[in-house]
């Protein structure tokens, strides 16, 4: 009994050292939103609060906890409070499984892919929770809208990871980073091109992000689900939201990038070096790639429109990934190499864009 | 020790209580999807029950098959609800009586 | 009391404790929040005897799809709840009977094949036993056929859920965002050719 508890404070603390570096990166991710944006609009985002407004995130995050916690009339109390909890512990729940480097995880289960599945989708009853219990009707269709775009983009992620599940012959998220190992042409963004854009394209949705956050969208119906939420339970749901997407960036990385190996593994020269070694440096410069990549699409595309972005989950993603699963099931069978999927993917590609300009020629005639 | 007869209970209580449910909820259709559901479940934990203790795999396939097929029913009852809903601007049980003969 | 024993009653009260409420509460949306929680923690009990792929193929189909169209209709449709509680009281003597009935029964068949060394002891399976697996194993062999006919089955409850539920109202305006899509430049645009404009033209 007496170890059973000495083994849980272990696992405690070791839950504590994955948390507490993830809230800062959430903390500086909302720093980094600000400032990269300002520059890419020509300004010069938040500078007054400390050294080139480094305390920043610490002063926003203070006063978001000094702020008083409004509950609206008729609103479900219960269910008010308890949203964004349900909204923030799945998306920390899921990395109690994200493997940071060789041997560096906090439980290595032998079904890792599905439990981040399983996690992932249970995301959106923080939205449609918050939405109703808000007795509030922008709050409400917001929760509807992000409730019906998150059911239908985990659909394609769903089969996104389908195929590097299969590509990998494993649902362990450690097997399928060692299974990349051998530089950059092993990764499997290669094979799984279409499947890697689905994901990451599918992951900007999940986290209702712009160019896909209409859940939110501002001109329209204000901040969407979580309107009525002040203080601290909006600085939750707003935590959620970030570490969403650090999570959506780390598993890209794990799954389509290689994760902790280095890219220079496998070339000659280098092969000695400190360059080729894995090491937790490129795990973590890969997902701030991908997390830039966040930024970067919110200050470049405007807002998609409710029924676009509907159509390109059921009817453009779903149909890709499909078609891609099964391509790679028949390399599978075929025992055929990774290069032969290189060519289908050209061949794939140059086929489509045949059928495009044979289709604008047919209607220009 | 976890033992069988654990699990066991744990699913007669659920499937009684479901039993319960589509007696005391019979005007409200939405609940008695409801109570089918966690009848299904209380199904499910016995399978499961089962084919862990006694070492065979083929009670968790059974399950596998459970749920699609409850999936299926699901997503098809909700489907007949709301086209109901749409004719009758009510779900209540009582209210759909209109092939009585 | 082992560790496991405790975690097991917990999530066993949890569980009994939600479905309880499913079939109680006032509110559709509360059943149906309910009935999440109750999943959630059969998942967990699963996950105790190693049956961690139902588990979370539990989670994952039922509290992340399953449960999420449930709140959807319940929220869109606009239910008068107290016309629905009629017949509650009415009905809670003949509910309850029946429910102590079949549980007294079920309870006679648990205690006299189960209870006690009668029920078979759970092995525990070393750390490289992967259920996954093993259920993948049969699944794709000996239940092949029934796999093919559930993903049939699924096909058809797809298009049953959609041509029930599809509607085409009149007078409603929409676009339609494929043909907005695949809009060139020549469609759209015409270079005019013509002549500068002076000044004393």
């Amino acid at each position: 009994m007496m170890e059973m508890f000495i083994d849980l404070l272990f696992i405690l603390l070791k839950a504590f050292a994955i948390i507490i570096p993830l809230m800062l990166g959430v903390a500086y991710l909302t720093y980094a939103e600000r400032k990269l944006i300002g520059y890419m609009q020509i300004r010069v985002g938040p500078n007054r609060v400390g050294p080139k407004g480094w305390l920043q995130p610490i002063a926003d995050a203070l006063k978001l906890l000094m702020k008083e916690i409004v509950i609206p009339t008729n609103a479900n109390k219960f269910l008010f409070i308890i949203a964004p909890m349900l909204s923030i512990g799945p998306s920390l729940a899921a990395w109690a499984v994200v493997p940071f480097s060789e041997g560096l995880v906090l439980s290595n289960i032998d079904a890792s892919l599905l439990y981040i599945l399983a996690m992932t989708s249970l995301g959106v009853y923080g939205v449609i929770v918050a939405g109703w219990a808000s007795n509030s009707k922008y709050a409400f269709l917001g929760a509807m809208r992000s409730a019906a775009q998150i059911v239908a983009y985990e659909i394609a992620m769903g089969f996104a990871l389908v195929g590097v599940l299969m590509a990998a012959h494993s649902i362990n998220l450690y097997e399928i980073v060692m299974q990349q190992s051998g530089g950059i042409w092993h990764w499997y963004w290669m094979p799984l091109f279409p499947l890697f854009l689905v994901y990451f394209i599918s992951g900007v949705a999940e986290t209702n992000r712009a160019p896909f956050d209409v859940a939110e969208g501002e001109s329209e119906i204000v901040a969407g689900f979580h309107v009525e939420y002040s203080g601290m339970t909006f600085a939750v749901f707003f935590l959620a939201e970030y570490a969403n997407i650090i999570l959506i960036a780390v598993l890209t990385a794990l799954m389509f990038m290689g994760g902790w190996l280095s890219p220079f593994q496998g070339i000659p020269g280098l092969e000695s070096t400190f360059l080729a070694a894995p090491s937790i440096i490129w795990f973590l410069a890969k997902s701030a790639f991908f997390a830039f990549l966040f930024l970067w699409f919110r200050a470049t595309f405007p807002r998609y429109r409710y029924d676009q972005i509907m159509r390109l989950g059921w009817k453009v993603f779903i149909p890709i990934t499909i078609i891609w699963i099964l391509v790679l099931g028949a390399v599978i069978a075929a025992k055929a190499s990774y290069v032969t999927l290189g060519l289908c993917t050209v061949g794939i590609a140059g086929a489509y864009m045949l059928f495009n300009k044979l289709q604008t020629a047919s209607r220009s005639s | 020790m976890i033992t069988l007869a654990d699990y066991l209970v744990v699913g007669a209580i659920l499937f009684c209580l479901s039993l319960a449910g589509i007696f005391l909820n019979r005007k409200n259709v939405i609940i008695l999807l409801m109570s089918i559901e966690l009848m299904l479940l209380a199904v499910n934990m016995n399978f499961v029950a089962f084919s862990a203790f006694n070492q065979d795999i083929a009670g968790q396939v059974f399950v596998f098959f459970i749920l699609t097929v409850a999936a299926a029913e699901a997503a098809i009852g909700l489907a007949i609800l709301v086209v109901l809903y749409r004719s009758k601007q009510s779900i209540n049980v009582d209210d759909m009586d209109s092939m009585k003969g | 009391m082992t560790f496991e024993k405790i975690i097991f009653y917990l999530f066993a009260t949890i569980l009994v404790l939600a479905a309880v409420r499913v079939i109680t509460s006032r509110n559709p949306v509360h059943s149906a929040l309910f009935l999440v929680l109750a999943f959630f923690s059969s998942s967990a009990l699963w996950i105790l005897i190693e049956a961690e792929f139902l588990a979370i193929t539990l989670v994952l189909v039922y509290v992340g799809a399953v449960m999420v169209l449930f709140l959807f209709v319940v929220m869109m449709l606009n239910i008068n709840v107290d016309v629905m509680r009629e017949g509650f009281i009415k009905y809670l003597p003949i509910g309850v009977a029946v429910a102590i009935i079949s549980a007294i029964e079920m309870g006679i068949v648990i205690t006299g094949n189960f209870s006690g060394d009668k029920s078979p002891a759970l092995v525990r399976k070393g750390a490289d036993y992967s259920n996954t697996e093993a259920i993948g194993q049969v699944l794709y062999t000996e239940y092949l056929f029934a796999f093919e006919v559930a993903a049939v089955l699924l096909l058809v409850a797809i298009v049953a859920a959609i041509s029930l539920t599809m509607r085409k109202r009149p007078n409603t305006r929409s676009q339609n965002p494929s043909s907005q899509v695949i809009v060139k430049k020549e469609d759209r645009l015409r270079v005019v050719k013509m002549d500068a404009e002076g000044k004393g033209s």
